[in-house]
């Protein structure tokens, strides 16, 4: 290839780059209210709570930001929308062992802000983040208990033997700690009136039967 | 060095060197929060932004003293107006020592980032661009009053060599893509669309522009090699990093709410772009073999050559790993990401300041010979921790990308368990990349000054 030839690769091969670039960001802009809801006064709030505390200093949305802390995308499908706000206004008292520090968001920051992550969830991400394909957590348990306690997600937010979040106390020897099977259903009921300030999510409805057999599962982990 | 003005080079060359400092000792803090969260009184944002924001600015700063340095020599001619060049560099002197000063207080009193005027007075939480858009328009301003000195130096003689026209071009391209990150918008899809126009653009486009400008001004400067065979290969190379990374851009529009062709935009044109890096390091190792005999600074040749092997191996091989939407859905957003922001920014950038600096500040302090020992021996601390830190970090990444993407594992107890060793090597070699920034601090200030006396 000769001097000017190479020049030429250089600038016209580059302008012509962008002008594809140009018409794809175009096109990419149209297409963007068919893939999210609408934008509300308050999901726009809170997007600017987002920026405003620098939550993308420790986290990521989207996939970007920061890798010190949960990804965002998801945070509202993952775990209930009040035990969020719970943690966002105060993370250590929620949970003492949190590392994540207290900002001193106001309660109407934080409602915003759980408008804005409910909105991020419903994007058309297309299709990230992927579903686990080997979910060393999911599937049947070998008792009723057991399997009550995988469906209702239980372990998004315990663990037990290593496995599943923690967000709440580990549960792999609850049993030899909290023996008592009613104390399980009271508190699994409400478990305000049992562990005042608690934001644990409440699982009245639950039938009592259900009730009953995730307490009698929760006994026998020692 | 012929002209005078040139030594203007030498006051951002320190600036840059002290951020260089200072952006590792935070970086060091920032590992060891992976440890104990509550290590520093500042959080572990505060601390992020700090460390990323040095890194971009003394690599900002570096080019611009190294553009000072190149077109007079170039230009033949002196700088045009050297007060325009002091006022340009106190003038962003001051603007980062008050962005620093914002950062500090919006960490100890995280109400202070107040609304005023529509925009965030102290941070604007967005990573890379934290800086407040008050602090963007003087950026804006630095940028074009350097420009336009450098234009106007190029005018008085108007001698417009190609390294010239490809580093002013992508110094340009770098003022405009700051733009795209300027404005507010509503949709978080859009912010991180434009974002990334700024961030991609940058370091795959506009910053490589100017390292092939500057490899080719090495390659010369150091081993007199042909100016007109460095220049149709540099053509050859800045023009191929533009044509894939331009379009290559779409590696970051897989996941972020945007339209599914970019999956193939994407994937096509940036798995293309190590070629072009590649390309670098056959030229640097093309002319080196060709010239060898009569090398003076041999330590600056060996930054040259070393810039252009870790440019490849941190931008295009740990990029290209990850850079096909397959991979790219398992590991977007992992620590995986940082191994390659690590790798890339080392080997494309932090080694380019540093051989400008070793190929153009022994003339500016007037010295033809000088001590080179400690110009190898902070090479070797930097090259060798850094390359450890990254397999550190690669190792998490791949945990973390098996534990909690494919078996789905808490993020939390992935983070905290099973790569709490990784988190333990990687600041144990931070330090010793301290080591190595140290040495080349003193080296720095005083290269060449002992000859003298
Ligand atoms: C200094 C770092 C830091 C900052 C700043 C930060 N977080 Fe966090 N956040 C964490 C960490 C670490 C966790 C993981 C739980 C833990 O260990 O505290 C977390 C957890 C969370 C969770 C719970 C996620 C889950 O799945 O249980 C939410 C929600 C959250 N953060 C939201 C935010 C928001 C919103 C902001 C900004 C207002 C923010 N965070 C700022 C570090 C941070
Ligand atoms: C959104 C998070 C979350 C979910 C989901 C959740 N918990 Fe909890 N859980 C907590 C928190 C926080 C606590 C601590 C406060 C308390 O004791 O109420 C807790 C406490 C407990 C305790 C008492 C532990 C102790 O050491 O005192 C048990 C038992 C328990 N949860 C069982 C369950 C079961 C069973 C489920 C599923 C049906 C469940 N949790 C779902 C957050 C959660
Ligand atoms: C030239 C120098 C380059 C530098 C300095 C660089 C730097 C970075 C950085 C810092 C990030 C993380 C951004 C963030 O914080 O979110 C990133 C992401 C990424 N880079 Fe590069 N990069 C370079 C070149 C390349 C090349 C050539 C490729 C591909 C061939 C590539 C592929 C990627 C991909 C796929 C991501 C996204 C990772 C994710 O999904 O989380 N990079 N790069
Ligand atoms: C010249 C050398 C260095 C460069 C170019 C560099 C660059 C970067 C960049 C670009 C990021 C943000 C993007 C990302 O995470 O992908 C980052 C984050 C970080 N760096 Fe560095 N860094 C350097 C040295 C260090 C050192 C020596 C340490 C300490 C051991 C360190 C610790 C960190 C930490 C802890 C983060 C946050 C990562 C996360 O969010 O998970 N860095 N660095
Ligand atoms: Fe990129």
């Amino acid at each position: 290839m000769s001097h000017n030839g190479a020049r030429n690769l250089f600038i016209f091969g580059s302008l012509l780059c962008f002008a594809v670039l140009i018409v794809l960001t175009i096109d990419t802009i149209g297409t963007l209210d068919e893939r999210a809801p609408e934008i509300t006064e308050a999901v726009n709030a809170g997007k600017k709570v987002w920026h405003k505390y620098d939550c993308i200093g420790c986290h990521t949305i989207l996939g970007n930001g920061s890798y010190f802390a949960p990804e965002m995308t998801k945070a509202v499908v993952r775990k209930p929308k009040e035990y969020l706000k719970k943690f966002i206004l105060d993370p250590r008292t929620i949970n003492p062992k949190a590392a994540m520090p207290k900002l001193g968001l106001s309660e109407e920051e934080a409602d915003n802000l759980i408008a804005f992550l409910d909105w991020i969830s419903k994007v058309d991400t297309n299709g990230w983040p992927p579903e686990p394909i080997l979910t060393a957590a999911a599937g049947k348990g070998s008792s009723m208990g057991q399997t009550l306690f995988k469906k209702h997600d239980c372990s998004a937010c315990h663990q037990i033997g290593g496995l599943g979040g923690t967000a709440g106390p580990d549960l792999t020897h609850i049993g030899l700690e909290k023996p008592d099977a009613d104390w399980h259903i009271r508190h699994l009921k409400d478990p305000e009136s049992v562990v005042p300030g608690s934001a644990m999510p409440a699982f009245a409805h639950l039938s009592d039967e259900d009730l009953r057999e995730l307490a009698e599962y929760l006994i026998t982990l020692k | 060095m012929q002209y005078e003005s040139q030594k203007i080079a030498k006051n951002f060359y320190t600036a840059a060197a002290l951020l260089f400092l200072i952006q590792i000792v935070v970086g060091i803090v920032a590992a060891l929060q992976f440890i104990w969260p509550d290590f520093f009184f500042l959080n572990f944002n505060t601390i992020r932004t700090l460390h990323i924001n040095a890194l971009v600015v003394w690599l900002l700063v570096g080019m611009m003293g190294a553009t000072y340095y190149v077109v007079p020599e170039e230009s033949e001619t002196e700088l045009w107006s050297v007060p325009l060049a002091h006022l340009q560099f106190w003038a962003t002197v001051v603007a980062v020592l008050l962005v620093i000063v914002g950062y500090i207080v919006m960490g100890l009193f995280p109400q202070a980032n107040s609304m005023i005027f529509g925009t965030l007075l102290l941070n604007e939480g967005r990573e890379y661009i934290e800086a407040p858009r008050w602090a963007d328009w003087l950026i804006v301003i630095s940028v074009l009053l350097f420009l336009f000195n450098n234009f106007m130096t190029i005018m008085k003689t108007k001698k417009f060599t190609a390294v010239q026209g490809v580093l002013l071009a992508g110094l340009t391209v770098l003022a405009l893509m700051y733009l795209p990150g300027m404005f507010y918008t509503k949709s978080m899809v859009m912010d991180q669309f434009w974002w990334w126009w700024v961030v991609h653009l940058w370091v795959e486009g506009s910053w490589e522009l100017i390292a092939a400008a500057l490899l080719a001004f090495m390659l010369h400067k150091l081993l007199g090699a042909d100016k007109k065979v460095l220049a149709k290969w540099m053509y050859i190379e800045a023009g191929l990093v533009l044509i894939t990374g331009i379009l290559g851009l779409g590696h970051h529009y897989y996941w972020i709410g945007t339209p599914k062709y970019w999956l193939w935009v994407g994937g096509i044109f940036s798995s293309l772009e190590p070629i072009p890096l590649l390309l670098m390091v056959w030229d640097a190792f093309r002319i080196t073999r060709e010239k060898r005999g009569v090398v003076q600074n041999r330590v600056g040749l060996f930054y040259t050559v070393a810039h252009a092997i870790f440019n490849f191996v941190g931008a295009g091989l740990w990029g290209v790993i990850h850079t096909l939407p397959q991979v790219n859905k398992w590991t977007h957003g992992t620590q995986i990401t940082t191994a390659h922001g690590h790798l890339a920014f080392y080997g494309a950038y932090v080694l380019l300041i540093l051989a400008m600096i070793y190929v153009t500040l022994p003339s500016i302090r007037g010295v033809k010979e000088f001590d080179q020992s400690k110009g190898y021996l902070a090479f070797w601390f930097m090259t060798i921790s850094m390359v450890f830190i990254v397999i550190s970090l690669t190792g998490a990444g791949m945990v973390q990308s098996y534990m909690e993407r494919l078996l789905g594992l808490d993020y939390v107890t992935v983070k905290t368990s099973y790569n709490m060793w990784f988190w333990v090597f990687r600041a144990i070699f931070g330090v010793g990349f301290l080591v190595g920034v140290l040495i080349f601090v003193i080296d720095f200030f005083t290269l060449g000054k002992k000859s003298a006396s």
